[in-house]
């Protein structure tokens, strides 16, 4: 089976340039050197803290930012290869979704007008068809019709997410990239919007690359989870491995750190210190060894690979060690991602 | 499909019920007490030098043996002449309708070429940061002229006349209107939906036009309705100093320089144009200030 979604090496670098003579400075290694293969109709979350570079990946993804370097693969065509004409008709097939709902929609434009502007760019509707078109695509994100004549500041963030997400839809994408589309929005509206989601995506077949910090909703979307730190992956699994067995121990004080009401029901915590070092001035070795509860002399100096672990890819010298160690299904017992995805149950059994 | 439930909460609403925010704005502005008696001066000003041949009680040209008639408010004024006449026994106020007339159509030509090329390239330059430095370096040299002196320059080359003016004047608000245009453009460039734009695969005219364009127009005509009060003030300077339209034409600013020289025994001649002047650009810049006000979402909360 060919995967519908592919990278091999995909790197973002940003160069900082300073002075009048705009010399460079610097380099910004927001992401490097990712690959990962996805199929269709299924969903890869990435996940990490703030400015690990998920967000450029998904933007590098659709080029929507320049990849410096690497390839991406939609099926049999090079993304990374197109040209500006044949990438503006390639962006057909694959979409995203933003975070702030509030800023992704241009306010001069109505919902249909918002709607009709993919489909009649692709030729996917004549301006005879074009007011069904929109009419389906509302009816599909559940939208009341008589929202389409409105502006976006009428709405209120789930329902603009939902205009987000039509639009995504419009023109019947194989991907969609997903870059936080529930953070800005509050817990109930958060369920109905991931619950549209994985409802388009039974119904229609879509893959999504799932980007998120929140582990409750990636665990209840996810098929897949790609942990990243510092503009790299550093652990590739299987959802439910990932939770059950993180081998990285990044990936272990991630779930471990997740907010929840009750503190001290975690034992065995790993210890963590310091902040994420700059993008901007890489520690050698592995990036996470200055915070690294376990890190060696080998980790100071040499930069681990990702590599297979029994059904993980990590890339950690200690992936072994960590998988064994009492730390204790931690986020197993976890009272406030048990209620979440309880929640989140709920509210799909009943819009089912 | 299994998500039908709507989201909106309520009954739907009948499909012409008027956005009520788009109301608002005008509402908003009636109600400011400064701005809706300073717009609507404006408009009667506009109305009243679009229509002077209508109202004009006298051919603006034409001279009388009535010389230095004081208004018609004064001891020996007459209700023939209601602003009295100037020192060639020329009717007032026909020539300050005409006059305004003409102030009028030199600001908004000038304002008009200022601010289309200007916000071009303001916007080009928010649009493709590659090229910004070159224009707004360009931009900077422009600046560097004012307009006063363009004036002067222009006049001198092409000799004097309305036309020229209203050339300088245009060039001398580029600059300006460019750099607001950028600063503008720069901000909505920075939203999240241009970059949906380009998701979708729209060209770079559709993202300018749709999206760059639409989004700053509004705060940008407010800009140019504030620049516009001065423009007319530097036109009529420029009148004044001799290099605007020739007589007989009339003009403010010329009508107020023709009253100087007997402005110790008959003031009117020189004050009823120059309060003509004061006037419309306090209507204009009240009525900006107001607009931007109103209109602009970033000072929204």
């Amino acid at each position: 089976m060919t995967a519908l979604l592919k990278t091999e090496g995909l790197t973002k670098h940003f160069p900082v340039r300073r002075g009048v003579l705009r010399r460079q400075v610097g380099t910004v290694q927001a992401v490097t050197d990712v690959s990962f293969e996805l199929g269709s109709n299924e969903t890869l979350a990435i996940v990490g803290e703030s400015g690990c570079g998920k967000s450029t990946l998904g933007r590098a993804l659709l080029r929507l930012h320049e990849p410096s370097g690497g390839k991406v693969w939609l099926q049999d065509m090079d993304v990374t290869a197109l040209d500006k004409r044949g990438l503006r008709e390639a962006r057909r097939h694959m979409q995203i979704i933003f975070q702030d709902p509030f800023g992704s929609l241009n306010p001069r434009m109505t919902v249909r007008e918002t709607l009709a502007e993919p489909l009649l760019l692709h030729g996917l509707a004549t301006p005879a068809t074009v007011r069904a078109e929109t009419d389906r695509l509302i009816d599909l994100c559940g939208l009341s019709r008589w929202h389409a004549e409105r502006y976006p500041h009428e709405f209120s963030g789930g329902q603009r997410q939902r205009v987000g997400i039509a639009r995504a839809l419009a023109t019947r994408p194989k991907l969609i990239i997903c870059d936080e589309p529930v953070s800005a929005l509050d817990v109930s509206v958060q369920a109905q919007i991931v619950n549209l989601l994985q409802d388009l995506q039974s119904e229609l077949g879509i893959a999504y690359v799932f980007i998120s910090h929140d582990l409750a909703v990636v665990r209840h979307i996810a098929g897949k989870v790609a942990v990243m730190y510092l503009g790299r992956v550093v652990e590739e699994a299987a959802t439910e491995d990932l939770f059950d067995a993180p081998r990285h121990p990044y990936t272990r004080i991630l779930i471990d750190s997740a907010p929840r009401p009750d503190p001290t029901a975690i034992r065995h915590r790993l210890p963590v210190k310091g902040g994420t070092p700059s993008a901007l001035a890489m520690p050698p070795g592995c990036a996470f060894h200055p915070r690294c509860p376990l890190a060696i002399d080998r980790c100071r100096s040499v930069r681990p690979e990702l590599r297979q672990v029994g059904q993980s890819r990590v890339a950690c010298h200690l992936a072994e060690k960590v998988v064994g160690m009492e730390a204790g299904r931690a986020e197993a017992e976890n009272p406030a991602l048990t209620r979440r995805l309880a929640v989140l149950e709920r509210a799909r059994a009943g819009s089912a | 499909m299994t998500v039908t439930e709507t989201h909106g909460g309520g009954t739907p609403e009948p499909e012409n019920a008027a956005p009520a925010a788009r109301r608002a704005w005008w509402r908003s502005l009636l109600a400011d007490r400064a701005a809706a008696p300073a717009m609507l001066l404006l408009m009667a000003i506009v109305l009243a030098a679009l229509f002077a041949p209508l109202i004009a009680p006298h051919d603006p040209n034409a001279n009388s043996r009535a010389i230095m008639q004081p208004p018609v408010w004064s001891e020996r004024g007459t209700a023939e002449y209601l602003l009295g006449t100037d020192s060639q026994g020329r009717d007032i106020l026909s020539r300050a309708l005409y006059g305004t007339r003409l102030t009028l159509l030199i600001g908004l030509v000038a304002i008009g070429i200022g601010g289309v090329i200007g916000s071009t390239l303001g916007l080009l330059s928010a649009m493709y940061r590659r090229i910004d430095p070159w224009i707004m370096r360009i931009n900077d040299m422009m600046l560097s002229f004012p307009a006063i002196l363009l004036g002067l320059a222009l006049v001198a080359v092409a000799g004097p006349g309305v036309l020229p003016v209203i050339v300088a004047l245009g060039i001398a608000s580029i600059p300006d209107c460019a750099r607001i245009a950028r600063s503008i453009g720069i901000g909505v460039m920075g939203q999240e939906y241009i970059e949906a734009g380009r998701a979708v695969g729209l060209s770079d005219w559709a993202i300018f036009r749709r999206y760059l364009l639409r989004n700053s127009i509004s705060s940008i005509m407010i800009f140019l309705s504030l620049r516009f009060g001065q423009i007319i003030l530097i036109g009529a300077a420029l009148s004044f100093l001799g290099l605007g339209a020739r007589p007989p034409t009339s003009e403010l600013g010329m009508m107020a320089a023709q009253g100087r020289d007997t402005l110790m025994f008959a003031p009117h001649i020189a004050t009823i144009p120059s309060v003509v002047i004061f006037v419309i650009v306090l209507c204009a810049n009240i009525t900006g200030d107001a607009l931007r006000d109103v209109l602009d979402p970033r000072l929204q909360t």
